[in-house]
């Protein structure tokens, strides 16, 4: 039985590597072969899989807990336990999936001759800020989803805009430039663009990061304020109809 | 003495939508409709008291209000007005069989029952068989929780409830699906309860349990709190005669 279940866990963890890997293979055929924007972005595999990467874990660590609270709510109708405990479970999974799959990223360095540099600890501090941001935008979700039911479809909508408006498998430097400013709003093209340039320092008509489309380090801040608000904003409206979770689930 | 549960003015209503609007999308469709709430008073201005010690009986037809109680008492839900103090360590034991995962076998979820009720590792190292002893459901152990009658199931939930350190027991209707010979160990462990000075409040439906066990009792209808006494004054009294088992 234990050997079993351990096989299991192994086989969670495959699967877990090989759907971003399957969606870096679909994108890397399409865009690097096929239509070639590739040749302006230099690295552009690594490029890719940063973005892919950095993005199944924002939606694989919202989508779990967007339905966490329903799916918890037997227990939460059992025993009085502070609720937030609940989602914050559900999003370690999604943090251990994501440690697994910086394995692939390594390998991808090593092929790519990506030498190492102290920037790379910049990572930490911006990986913080995304966990933060999906926690935010997490809990709020799954705070609504209580009530609506159909925040789920809602956000499988809006995962998909999502995608194709963070620049993850185009380089964002063929934006427009008010539509730069826009993108950079959000806190996941900003955390993106700052991880691609701390681990490839490339510098080049693509490597975009805040700090340069809003000039200077103050408009750095834009993203993060807003990461940071969300965060605190869910986390209120969390508490606020977190007690009633029992009886509404 | 002092009190373990002191309630006073507790009351509880939800709030119950005459069309159901669950669905986001309905905001945009009919964003000018107002929905028309029934208000369902589950309580109304509850109080008594519970001595430490004492063997506290709950009753009442069904939809008085009596799971609303508990949930009130053990935190679960939060009351409209009122205030509720309980002494001690409290420990539910509401609703049968949730909080069990019916994939897994009876083992893993001893451990993770019991974890979530607050046993470290060490005691429930300590306790395990102990807990499957006394459900007797050793032969089963490794059986999956979905192939559990219902009796099976409330033998281990009570066993695993009887485990967890407390002071004040919440148990709400957990006879019902016993057989005859697994209640009988139930009742042996109320009188250890007694013996220790435990406080339990006790919801049934069964008259002869009250009377047998219970120093006091209360009659909840309707979400009023109709009489609360010695079990024999108040179950024999003359009331609504809504009393169906």
């Amino acid at each position: 039985m234990r050997v079993l279940r351990v096989v299991g866990v192994i086989q969670g963890y495959v699967w877990s590597l090989a759907k971003p890997l399957a969606y870096f293979g679909v994108l890397w055929l399409v865009f690097a072969h096929l239509l070639r924007t590739a040749n302006q972005t230099e690295h552009f595999t690594l490029f890719l899989l940063i973005g892919i990467l950095l993005f199944t874990f924002f939606s694989d660590t919202v989508g779990v807990m967007l339905p966490s609270i329903v799916h918890g709510g037997s227990i939460l109708r059992r025993l009085a336990f502070p609720p937030i405990l609940v989602p914050l479970s559900a999003s370690v999974g999604t943090c251990i999936t994501f440690l697994v799959n910086i394995s692939a990223l390594v390998v991808f360095i090593g092929i790519g001759r990506v030498s190492p540099r102290p920037a790379w600890l910049l990572v930490l501090p911006l990986l913080a800020e995304l966990y933060l941001f999906c926690l935010g935008v997490g809990l709020l979700l799954g705070a609504l989803y209580v009530r609506f039911r159909d925040i789920g479809q809602l956000w499988e909508l809006g995962v998909q805009l999502l995608f194709f408006a963070s620049a993850i498998f185009y380089p964002i430097g063929i934006l427009p430039g008010w539509a730069e400013k826009v993108a950079f709003v959000n806190p996941f093209v900003q955390i993106m663009q700052d991880v691609r340039h701390a681990v490839l320092g490339t510098s080049g008509p693509n490597d975009v990061t805040a700090a340069s489309v809003y000039a200077g380090a103050g408009g750095r801040a834009i993203p993060i304020a807003l990461a940071l608000l969300i965060f605190l904003g869910a986390l209120a409206f969390f508490r606020r109809e977190g007690r009633y979770f029992a009886e509404r689930v | 003495m002092a009190s373990a549960i002191e309630v006073a003015g507790v009351s509880k209503s939800f709030l119950i939508p005459h069309e159901q609007r669950t669905y986001f999308k309905e905001y945009f469709l009919h964003p000018f409709r107002r929905t028309q709430y029934e208000r369902n008073e589950a309580l109304r201005d509850v109080t008594f008291s519970v001595e430490a010690g004492e063997f506290f009986g709950i009753f009442g037809p069904n939809g008085s209000g009596k799971s609303t109680l508990l949930r009130i008492l053990a935190g679960i839900y939060v009351a409209d007005a009122g205030r509720v103090r309980v002494n001690g360590l409290l420990s539910p034991f509401i609703e049968l069989g949730v909080g069990f995962d019916l994939e897994l076998n009876a083992r893993d979820n001893i451990r993770i029952n019991a974890t979530l009720a607050g046993l470290t590792r060490r005691q429930l190292d300590a306790r395990f068989d102990e807990i499957l002893e006394f459900s007797e459901l050793e032969r089963f152990v490794d059986q999956k929780l979905k192939n559990y009658s219902s009796g099976m199931l409330m033998r281990l939930a009570y066993s695993i409830a009887i485990q967890i350190p407390f002071d004040v027991l919440l148990l709400d209707e957990v006879l019902a699906v016993g057989d005859e010979s697994f209640q009988q160990k139930c009742f042996a462990t109320f009188e250890r309860f007694k013996v220790e000075g435990k406080t339990v409040v006790l919801v049934t439906h069964q008259l002869d349990l009250l009377k047998g066990f219970c120093d006091r009792v209360l009659l909840l209808e309707h979400g009023v709190v109709s009489a609360v006494g010695a079990p024999a004054d108040v179950i024999d009294a003359p009331h609504e005669g809504a009393l169906v088992g």
